[in-house]
């Protein structure tokens, strides 16, 4: 993640008055973990598993908070097992902010499979999302993501991709 | 011996802390049996989960973190998740306290002529020993019945994260089933959170509130 990035995203996640935020940190969005964490208005919960992660903004929500999950798109995989219990079950809306691997641009051969997984996935679990390839986009999307995740009910998510994480 | 579920639900219910909330476990008969039990009291959450209920209560928990969180789970849906407890020892919230019907068995599937579906706690796995490795800073496997109420006394006389499993026979009484959904469930706890705390969680958009101040200053 570029340094405007790391900057919009966090920007983004205090405009949504996001005040809770869990996550594995990735590759990609490792800064905004460490600046999250020093974060003195967000409570930061570190797991293992984004699944637990998931579970856990969940849980949070249920006791008046606002949360995300911040991760990269693989561990959408993770956690789908949760999405789709807890909010298709039950009606609990979680911010996701995801790196998205795979993307056009992508260097590393383990990240292909992550880019052709992610958006048939969110579809299959009926979570709005919007593709982030524009550091100017990054905030306002973050945004807009929590607002339609409150009015639904459900999770909404921003892949982060193109120039927000490469300078080439 | 191992204890009978119904009966230590109810020792379980009329000990509860009046002023806590409860996550409680997956649809099924400890679900009804705790309802039961507890007259479907709304501070107790049943999301139909299964997996994640731990995780649940622990975002719950460390959301209100002045607020004593009580979670209901069987071993079944611990099993299934194991990283909650990394979690949980990993935060300790010392107003989270972890109750789980550990009865061996996925009862809820049904039975034959072979008997019970084992989980891997009729073998070798002790649940309570796995939370100890993860850092949880008080666990005990209670097999015996009068273990039982001093625990649960403990447990709520002092504020220790706290993981306490319960050895429990096979088997279920014949309570009535919930009526209620997930979704239902969840609207309802929300709603007694709200009262409880006096804050907003969902259900009036905050621009209808601005708009309704400004024209009513």
């Amino acid at each position: 993640m570029t340094a405007a990035a790391l900057d919009a995203a966090h920007e983004g996640l205090r405009a949504a008055g996001i005040d809770f935020v869990s996550g594995l940190p990735d590759g990609w969005q490792r800064p905004l973990h460490e600046r999250v964490e020093l974060d003195g208005d967000i409570r930061y919960v570190p797991v293992c598993n984004e699944g637990v992660g998931f579970s856990i903004c969940a849980g949070a929500w249920l006791g008046g908070r606002k949360p995300a999950l911040i991760m990269e798109n693989s561990g959408l995989r993770v956690a789908s097992e949760y999405i789709a219990r807890i909010s298709l079950g039950t009606g609990v809306p979680v911010t996701l902010l995801c790196s998205y691997r795979g993307d056009v641009g992508e260097t590393e051969h383990w990240g292909i499979p992550h880019g052709i997984v992610a958006e048939p996935l969110l579809e299959a679990l009926r979570i709005k999302y919007l593709v982030v390839r524009h550091v100017e986009n990054l905030s306002k999307s973050i945004v807009r993501a929590k607002r339609i995740s409150e009015a639904q009910l459900h999770p909404a998510a921003v892949l982060v991709s193109g120039d927000c994480v490469w300078e080439d | 011996m191992a204890l009978d579920r119904y009966e230590w639900l109810g020792r379980l219910a009329a000990r509860l802390p009046e002023d806590c909330l409860v996550v409680s476990t997956y649809i099924g008969a400890v679900s009804f049996e705790w309802a039961h039990h507890t007259e479907e009291h709304h501070r107790s959450a049943h999301l139909g989960q299964m997996g994640d209920v731990i995780g649940l209560a622990l975002g719950l928990a460390l959301a209100l973190p002045h607020r004593r969180i009580v979670c209901l789970d069987g071993d079944g849906s611990v099993l299934m998740e194991l990283g909650q407890l990394v979690a949980m020892g990993e935060q300790q919230p010392d107003n989270l306290v972890v109750f789980v019907v550990d009865n061996g068995a996925y009862e809820s599937i049904g039975w034959s002529g072979q008997g019970r579906r084992p989980t891997a706690t009729a073998g070798r796995v002790d649940l309570a020993a796995i939370a100890a490795g993860c850092g949880v800073p008080y666990t005990v496997d209670v097999t015996a019945e009068d273990e039982l109420d001093a625990e649960i006394d403990l447990a709520f006389s002092r504020s220790v994260c706290s993981f306490i499993n319960v050895r429990t026979r096979p088997g279920h009484s014949h309570v009535r089933p919930r009526r209620t959904d997930g979704i239902e469930d969840k609207y309802r706890f929300v709603r007694y959170v709200e009262r409880l705390e006096d804050i907003w969680i969902t259900g009036v958009p905050p621009q209808d509130i601005a708009l309704m101040k400004t024209r009513n200053p």
